[in-house]
């Protein structure tokens, strides 16, 4: 199954923020969010999904531990 | 016995969360509830503060891979005590401004993170049950694709991958109008 391109960006995206790239690809990105608007919307964008989702996964735990709390406390 | 027991504690922490967090809850709680109490908290502060420890130890653990040189109760207690302090200061503090006020006010203040908080994961729920899933499986539980690919019937782990960059790209393109300069957390 190949990925249509937007998604090859998005995978692009989050290796870069996670520094997994090679350097020259790791700089090439660089450069391109340095020239292009969109790109440096998109990545802020990424960013705050993955605030999202950080944000989502704490409350889903919160909700876990209420539930064994109950279960061994309540 | 079940067979997680065997695992590193890293490894069943995230590969079989509810149980080992069960144990760890069921071996730990009651020594936290006993500090809380003896320093004069109540029940519902020490599962409070126990929580917030839970959810420290856990993205450490999960997300920042920090390995443990001494028991998982050890590491909790002592973050359990280090937020009571926390939380008695501020206390302390809150208390001997309102003295000065004269009015008293008992009420959290608002806090400035909650709403933008409360509205950015009002997105990630909008994308479903199933996209839900797989990111905070992924990218928060720390979850292996292999795992996730079994859990929400992928054939492969490569359309589980996919599945999860549609899903990240939808909740890109939710988040996209909104200014990044509102959720500095």
């Amino acid at each position: 199954m190949a990925m249509r391109p937007e998604l090859e960006e998005v995978q692009l995206l989050e290796a870069y923020l996670r520094g997994t790239l090679s350097e020259e690809q790791q700089m090439d990105v660089s450069v391109r969010l340095l020239w292009n608007p969109d790109w440096q919307q998109k990545l802020a964008a990424q960013k705050l999904a993955y605030q999202a989702i950080h944000l989502a996964g704490r409350q889903q735990l919160r909700r876990e531990l209420d539930a064994i709390y109950v279960r061994l406390f309540g | 016995m079940n067979s997680t027991q065997t695992l590193p504690r890293e490894v069943a922490l995230i590969a079989d969360r509810e149980r080992t967090m069960e144990r760890i809850y069921a071996q730990t709680y009651p020594m936290v509830r006993h500090y809380i109490r003896e320093q004069g908290g109540s029940e519902e502060d020490a599962k409070d503060i126990f929580h917030e420890a839970m959810i420290v130890f856990y993205e450490k653990t999960a997300l920042e891979q920090l390995t443990l040189t001494c028991s998982v109760s050890t590491y909790l207690m002592g973050i359990c005590k280090n937020l009571w302090r926390q939380q008695v200061e501020k206390q302390r503090r809150k208390t001997a401004w309102n003295e000065t006020q004269t009015d008293l006010v008992w009420e959290e203040p608002e806090d400035e993170n909650e709403l933008p908080a409360l509205k950015l994961m009002g997105f990630v729920e909008q994308l479903g049950e199933t996209c839900q899933s797989i990111l905070v499986s992924f990218y928060y539980f720390g979850q292996r694709l292999e795992q996730i690919a079994t859990q929400h019937g992928y054939r492969s782990v490569r359309s589980a991958t996919v599945q999860k960059f549609k899903c990240l790209e939808r909740l890109r393109k939710a988040v996209s109008h909104l200014s990044i300069g509102h959720f500095k957390s």
